[in-house]
C-alpha cells in the first residue's frame, strides 16, 4: 500500500500530484531546488527536502539525491511527473532496485519506446501503421533514391543523429532529391558528427493527434480518447483539444485500436500517450510513444471525467483498473491553452520576474492548473510555462466561447504572457472552423500583426 | 521524522520559509502542518507571498559549503542529501568537537547516501564553534552542519 509519495518534479505538475495524493490520503514529500523554496507545492506538501542548487542539472536531474531523499524520508513511491527524469529508464531501474515504486511504466518499456527506431519497429510488428520509409539509415544514394521512389514523393531526408526539427531536408522529385540528399549528409556530418541519414515519406500539413493510454499491471490496456495538438510553435504545443475536430467516429475507432496495440506491444503499464500524424486524407501514422503523464492530460480528464493522476497511483499500487473500454464516455469537449511567461509580440522572448497581480478565471466549465500566485517570482532556470487554462462544455462551440471568456478574465500583471495570443487564436476563423494543422501557427503569425498580442 | 515546535508554529505565518532558514538549527525537513489547517484551507492555500527577501535562499550564492553571515563566522553546509554521522564508526570519537581546528581538507563528518559513506571536508579554515545537527539525523542539500569561526 503506497502511503507516502516523493514528487520528483516542480511547478504545476508537482502541485497536481500533491492534490491527487491529498484526496487519496497519501502523504507527500516535495523535493526542490534552492530556486523553488517559495513554490506552492513545496508549501502544501507534508514534507520537503532541498536537493540542490537552482540549475536542473544540480537538483531535479540528480537521481542520486532524489533517491537519497526517498530513503531518508522512507517513501513508498516516486512520481516523476513529466520532463526531468520521467522518461529516464536508468532512474526507473534505480527505483526498482531500491524497492521504491516508480509511478509509471516498467523501465524496460521506457527503454523500448525511448529509442525511436526500436519503437517504430516494435509497433510496426504489431500491425500499427508507421511512416513509410527506409528501415534505418541508407547506405548510399542509389538505395536512397529507390526508397524515395517506392515510398513516393515528397520525402524527408532525416539525420539519424538529429532531432527537434534539425537535420531535415525535403525533396519533391528525383532531381531535387539528388541535391538534397548530399546537402543533408554534409549538414548532418557538420552539425552532429554523423552523416547517416534515413528516408521517410513527408506528410504535408499533418495533424498531430495523440491517444491517451491507461494500462494496469493485470493486462488491461485501455484508451481514453484522443487529443488534437496541432497548434504548435517550433514543435512546442500551445493548444490541445479533445475530441479532434477532424476525426470521424470510424477513424477514431481505428486509431484507438492501433494505440492499444502499440501500447500492448510495449508491455505497457500505467499512463502513456501514443502520438500519430494524420494527413488530409485520414491516413494515420505512428510517430512515437510518450511513456509518462503529459502536460495536456487535463483535457482528457475533463472529457472523460477520469482522474489520470489518481489512476496512475492506483495502478502503481497494483490495483486493477475499475472500468472497461465500453464504460468510458466522451461527453464533453475540452480545450487547453498553455500559459507561458513569454512575449508573443517580441518573438516569444521569455519574461521571467515577479508576478504583481494574479487573478485566475473561474466559473462553470473552467479549470486552472497553475502554481503561481500574486508576488510569485518566476525563476529563470526552468521552462516558461506558468499554468494551463482548460475550458470545457457539451460541445466545441461552448468550449471555445468559454475559453475566450476565461482568457479575458485572466489577469497576470508584471510579466508578459501568451494570454493575448490565445485570445487571438480563439477568435480566428481557421481555428474556429477546426481546420488547424501543424502548419497553422506559422500561417497565423504571418497574417497577424504583432501589436494584436500586447 | 522529528518535527520541532518551531516548524509547527512557523507554518501559521506567512513567509515561514525565511524563519526556518534563520533558525538556530537547520531542520532537515520543512513541514507544512496539515493538522493546523482550518476547514476552508486558510493559510495553506494560495496566499500571496512577498517576493523572497534579498537574503533569502533563492538569492543565495551557489557555494555548497562555507558561507559568510556574521562577522568571522561561517557555516559548513551539506553538499548532498543523506544521513549525518559525526564519527567514522559508532564506537569512535567524533571527527571534530567544538574547539577543533580545521583546514580545507579536514574531514568533519560522514554523510551516508544510498549506502555509501561520504567523507565531508570542511572546505574552510578555522575553529569549530558548534555542531548543528545530531548524529544519525537526515540532512538535506544546503543544510548547515557546523558553525565555524573563520581564520
Amino acid at each position: 500500500m503506497i502511503q507516502k509519495i516523493l514528487i520528483a518534479n516542480r511547478g504545476e505538475i508537482a502541485l497536481r500530484i500533491v492534490r491527487a495524493c491529498r484526496e487519496l490520503g497519501i502523504k507527500t514529500l516535495a523535493v526542490y531546488s534552492e530556486a523553488d523554496v517559495q513554490s506552492l507545492h513545496v508549501q502544501l506538501a507534508d514534507e520537503a527536502i532541498c536537493i540542490g542548487g537552482p540549475k536542473s542539472a544540480d537538483s531535479y536531474l540528480r537521481a542520486d539525491r532524489i533517491i537519497s531523499a526517498a530513503e531518508i524520508a522512507d517513501v513508498d513511491a516516486i512520481h516523476p511527473g513529466y520532463g526531468f527524469l520521467s522518461e529516464n529508464a536508468k532512474f526507473a531501474e534505480q527505483c526498482e532496485s531500491c524497492n521504491i515504486k516508480f509511478i509509471g511504466p516498467k523501465s524496460k518499456s521506457i527503454k523500448m519506446m525511448g529509442d525511436k527506431s526500436v519503437a517504430k519497429d516494435t509497433v510496426k510488428k504489431a500491425g500499427v501503421p508507421t511512416v513509410p520509409g527506409s528501415d534505418g539509415p541508407v547506405e548510399n544514394e542509389s538505395e536512397a533514391v529507390k526508397i524515395a521512389r517506392k515510398v513516393g514523393y515528397p520525402v524527408i531526408i532525416k539525420a539519424v543523429a538529429g532531432g527537434g526539427g534539425r537535420g531535415m531536408r525535403i525533396a519533391h522529385n528525383d532531381i531535387s532529391f539528388a541535391k538534397e540528399y548530399h546537402v543533408a549528409r554534409n549538414e548532418a556530418e557538420k552539425a552532429f558528427g554523423n552523416g547517416a541519414v534515413y528516408i521517410e515519406k513527408y506528410i504535408e500539413k499533418p495533424r498531430h493527434i495523440e491517444f491517451q493510454i491507461l494500462a494496469d499491471s493485470h493486462g488491461k490496456v485501455l484508451h481514453l480518447g484522443e487529443r488534437d495538438c496541432s497548434v504548435q510553435r517550433r514543435h512546442q504545443k500551445l493548444i490541445e483539444e479533445s475530441p479532434s475536430p477532424f476525426l470521424t467516429p470510424d477513424l477514431r475507432k481505428k486509431m484507438g485500436k492501433s494505440a492499444i496495440r502499440a501500447a500492448s506491444a510495449a508491455e505497457y503499464e500505467n499512463a502513456g500517450t501514443i502520438e500519430f500524424l494524420v494527413d488530409a486524407k485520414g491516413n494515420y501514422y505512428f510517430i512515437e510513444m510518450n511513456t509518462r503523464i503529459q502536460v495536456e492530460h487535463p483535457v482528457t480528464e475533463e472529457v472523460t471525467g477520469i482522474d489520470l493522476i489518481k489512476q496512475q497511483i492506483r495502478v502503481a499500487n497494483g490495483e486493477k483498473l475499475g472500468f472497461d473500454q465500453g464504460d468510458i464516455k466522451f461527453e464533453k469537449h475540452a480545450i487547453e491553452c498553455r500559459i507561458n511567461a513569454e512575449d508573443p509580440a517580441r518573438n516569444f522572448a521569455p519574461s521571467p520576474g515577479t508576478i504583481g497581480l494574479y487573478y485566475a478565471p473561474g466559473g462553470h466549465g473552467v479549470r486552472v492548473d497553475s502554481h503561481v500566485y500574486s508576488g510569485y517570482v518566476i525563476p529563470p532556470h526552468y521552462d516558461s510555462m506558468i499554468g494551463k487554462l482548460i475550458a470545457y462544455g457539451s460541445n466545441r462551440k461552448t468550449a471555445l466561447e468559454r475559453m475566450y471568456r476565461a482568457l479575458s478574465e485572466y489577469l497576470i500583471r508584471g510579466i508578459k504572457t501568451t494570454i493575448p495570443l490565445h485570445k487571438a487564436i480563439m477568435s480566428d476563423p481557421v481555428f474556429i472552423e477546426g481546420k488547424a494543422t501543424t502548419a497553422y501557427m506559422e500561417e497565423f503569425m504571418s497574417r497577424t500583426p504583432p501589436d494584436l498580442f500586447s | 521524522m522529528k518535527r520541532s515546535e518551531l516548524t509547527e508554529f512557523a507554518v501559521e505565518e506567512e513567509g515561514f520559509k525565511l524563519k526556518i532558514r534563520r533558525g538556530s538549527n537547520g531542520l532537515p525537513i520543512v513541514t507544512s502542518g496539515r493538522s493546523s489547517n482550518p476547514p476552508f484551507g486558510g493559510a495553506e492555500t494560495a496566499i500571496p507571498f512577498a517576493a523572497p527577501a534579498p537574503s533569502g535562499v533563492s538569492a543565495a550564492p551557489a557555494a555548497p559549503t562555507a558561507a559568510q553571515e556574521e562577522e568571522g563566522v561561517a557555516f559548513i553546509k551539506s553538499p548532498m542529501v543523506g544521513t549525518f554521522y559525526r564519527s567514522p564508526s559508532p564506537e569512535s570519537k567524533p571527527f571534530v568537537d567544538p574547539g577543533a581546528k580545521v583546514v580545507e581538507n579536514t574531514v568533519v563528518c560522514i554523510i551516508e547516501a544510498m549506502k555509501i559513506m561520504n567523507e565531508i571536508q570542511s572546505e574552510a579554515k578555522g575553529t569549530i564553534i558548534e555542531t548543528l545537527v545530531e548524529n544519525g539525523q537526515p540532512v538535506e542539500y544546503g543544510q548547515r552542519l557546523f558553525k565555524i569561526k573563520v581564520g
